[in-house]
């Protein structure tokens, strides 16, 4: 199978069938490891995890996906992205990776558009973006797909509930792109201050009202607010965010029965969601977490030209 | 002596019927007569412009020359080069260099350096405030009788309200004018883009309309109050443009620039291009929209000067992640021929006499009385001339730029209408 994207930026140029290779492959994987069944190998391909921002959960969860195909995995972490990166300018780091043989640069950085710019700057090497500031985190939303159309089947007509800080979320923007594109129906919810003016650019409605957007969710979707972004304050206390935007038991009583919480994650128990909720039976925030394993693993393999 | 044959020709108000001859004897244009009238002079230097336009040489009120302190940017030298290659024979120096220009002294320095360089003449522009520390008004009479021919704290605007009441007060008797640069500071903290699609889509953190919107209306505001006028720079949005045009017609003595970047890209540039960093600039390219009311100000006179607000920067500087890059686009070199091009392209929705008009006597009417003449043609004024044709086609190659700034929009594209001859003072510099 020839996989037609040479670098992953974002899933918005991508197509339906695209993202269901990846659904397919993800889940063909994993039913391969539970079955004790090897995966194919990608023996003597090596990635780098370039993370400029750091973040332990997506770069451990791509070093597994990298080791369970075999493939040689670097880590090159540098502490605090600004002020490192500026001795040493990006391009020369860039250029000194692929000449130590890398094949797959993932990058995680606080700038929207590293990626590209990296990809502008590399002349063989593939990159897969692992969140670009407040932009796109596309691996992140292919899991969050991946773990919901495990539980529903098809995605088609569901309604997905993305709540919280969505201004600063680049895990918002690129999951909207992709339930949309599954055909699912999105809309998002929190406080207005937080929601972008030019909601329509981004093809989604807005509710203000938390519970009654709750109600009509089949995915509820939380996000963490991200306090560190705002320059001048957002939220008046932690206690009122809770009462008004929190997930809490009360709240998820009045959901539909089936309707799953996801998060992700790391999550803030007692602002967007309480601890009920996140370690219910309605929560599916442990299972993201695993399933960001095979997803990551479906998609270094399509990148670096495996066979199927 | 010199004789441009043939010429048409644009005085600063409007282009005349037929065309004409210049004669130029040392640094004056000694006769003005229709073609064919001239007698030769023995030795003159005739040059053959057949149909092109002459006019005014055009003036620039705001580029920034980051000498001193920035030399590895650009320099005063290579800037007054870069502008004379562009088609200007006057640029207007910012302040905001490092130290900034706040002192007498200093003033000396911009404008002995600039006379040295042989390019376009370079007029110096003061900080408002000693440091730009938005503090304490500078020694503004000093610094004009050196030659500071407005004040203004570009780069950012004058933030306290107080101060820049004040400063207008202390400039009216100076005959010199404060120029603002429009923004809300803690509206566009952090910004990236502008607020709009483009920023739902990136996460990249918009400066809103408003941002500007309120700095105009606060201009204006004391403009009226005051009954002292003020120059507002690099006008980006539609909002402002309709807040100006109110104030105009009601009388308010403000006065207001465009850049050609802001005529010719909008926010689309940064999505397309994959977030290339050439397209960050302050106040950021704004939407399709705001571009359209651009223009529609330029054709009703809303608009009174185009204004290039070159901002070199190094390579190494420049070319980093969109959010990691310094704000600015250089264009000195190209930005006359970008107008040019896109008033073609757009099917000349501006009369040609008020496209001109935004190079010549519009901006010399921001500069001080005694500066008025540089944006007319006339005999017995100085041999300040650009010359233009419609009609060239050339390709932007910025490894030919005088200026030290390497990167920007337009490299590598071809444009149609360029300056072809420039003319300080009676001396050619820029004879294509
Ligand atoms: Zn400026």
């Amino acid at each position: 199978m020839e996989w037609r994207h040479k670098h992953l930026f974002d899933i918005d140029d991508w197509s339906r069938e695209d993202i269901e290779s990846v659904l397919n492959l993800a889940s063909e994987f994993e039913r391969r490891l539970d079955s004790k069944e090897s995966l194919p190998s990608l023996k003597g391909r090596t990635l780098v995890n370039f993370f400029l921002e750091s973040s332990t959960r997506t770069r451990v969860s791509f070093e597994i996906a990298a080791k369970l195909l075999g493939i040689n995995v670097m880590n090159w972490a540098t502490a605090s992205s600004s002020m490192a990166v500026k001795g040493e300018s990006l391009k020369d780091t860039v250029w000194t990776l692929e000449s130590m043989g890398v094949d797959m640069i993932v990058i995680r950085s606080s700038w929207v558009g590293a990626p590209q710019y990296i990809a502008r700057k590399a002349r063989r090497a593939r990159v897969i973006n692992a969140g670009d500031g407040t932009h796109a985190h596309p691996t992140q939303a292919l899991l969050d797909i991946y773990t919901a159309w495990k539980r529903f089947g098809s995605l088609e007509g569901k309604r997905v509930l993305i709540a919280g800080d969505i201004v600063q979320s680049r895990v918002a923007r690129s999951d909207i792109i992709g339930f949309k594109k599954m055909g699912a129906y999105v809309f998002v919810s929190g406080p207005r201050n937080m929601v972008p003016l030019h909601l329509d650019a981004l093809g989604v409605s807005y509710e203000p009202d938390f519970i009654k957007a709750v109600k009509e969710a089949d995915v509820i979707y939380l996000l963490r607010v991200q306090k560190e972004r705002w320059k001048a304050s957002a939220i008046p206390s932690d206690y009122e965010y809770h009462m008004n935007f929190g997930c809490r038991e009360e709240v998820l009583k009045e959901a539909k029965p089936e309707a799953i919480v996801m998060h992700p994650g790391p999550i803030n128990r007692g602002v967007e969601l309480s601890s009920e909720v996140a370690d219910g039976p309605q929560s599916l925030i442990l299972e993201q977490v695993r399933n960001g394993v095979m997803v990551r693993t479906a998609l270094l393999y399509l990148y670096l030209g495996g066979e199927r | 002596m010199i004789i441009l044959k043939g010429v048409k020709l644009f005085d600063g108000e409007r282009l005349r019927e037929g065309l004409y001859d210049l004669l130029i004897e040392g640094r004056i244009v000694k006769r003005i007569v229709p073609t064919g009238n001239m007698n030769m002079f023995e030795g003159a230097k005739v040059i053959d412009l057949s149909g092109k336009i002459a006019c005014p040489g055009f003036i620039d009120i705001h580029v920034h020359l980051r000498e001193p302190g920035g030399e590895w940017r650009e320099e005063i030298k290579s800037g007054a080069l870069a502008g004379a290659y562009g088609g200007f024979t006057t640029i207007v120096a910012m302040p905001n260099t490092n130290p900034p220009i706040d002192s007498p002294e200093l003033v000396r320095f911009v404008k002995l350096t600039g006379e040295r360089a042989k390019g376009a003449k370079v007029l110096p522009a003061g900080s408002v405030s000693k440091g730009r520390e938005g503090k304490e008004l500078t020694e503004m009479a000093r610094m004009v009788k050196e030659g500071a021919v407005l004040f203004t704290e570009d780069g950012s605007p004058t933030v306290r309200t107080d101060l820049l009441r004040s400063a207008m007060l202390y400039a009216k008797d100076l005959g010199v004018r404060i120029m603002e640069h429009p923004e809300d500071p803690y509206l566009s903290e952090n910004g990236q883009i502008n607020e709009g699609k483009v920023s739902a889509i990136s996460g990249l953190k918009g400066i809103p309309a408003t941002s500007e919107l309120i700095d105009v209306e606060r201009c204006i505001a004391l403009s009226r109050e005051l009954d002292v006028p003020i120059h507002i720079t690099h006008v980006s949005t539609a909002l402002a443009i309709r807040a100006i045009r109110k104030a105009k017609e009601e009388g308010v003595k403000v006065t207001c620039d465009v850049t050609p970047h802001h005529l010719t890209l909008d926010e689309s540039k940064i999505l397309e291009s994959g977030y290339d960093s050439v397209y960050k600039v302050r106040p950021p390219l704004r939407s399709l929209e705001d571009v359209e009311a651009l223009w529609d100000a330029l054709r009703n006179g809303v608009i009174d000067a185009i204004a290039t607000d070159h901002a070199p920067y190094h390579i190494d500087e420049k070319d980093l992640p969109f959010e990691e890059a310094p704000s600015g686009i250089a264009s000195l070199e190209c930005a006359v021929a970008v107008v040019l091009d896109a008033w073609e392209k757009r099917n000349r929705p501006v009369s040609l006499d008020r496209l001109l008009r935004l190079f010549t006597s519009g901006p010399s009417r921001v500069l001080p009385e005694s500066y008025r003449s540089l944006g007319y043609l006339r005999e017995g004024g100085f041999a300040d001339i650009t010359v233009i044709d419609l009609d060239k086609v050339s390709r932007v190659d910025v490894s030919t730029w005088k200026s030290k700034a390497r990167l920007t929009p337009w490299n590598g594209l071809s444009l149609k209408g360029w300056p072809i001859l420039t003319m300080v003072e009676g001396e050619i510099i820029n004879d294509i």
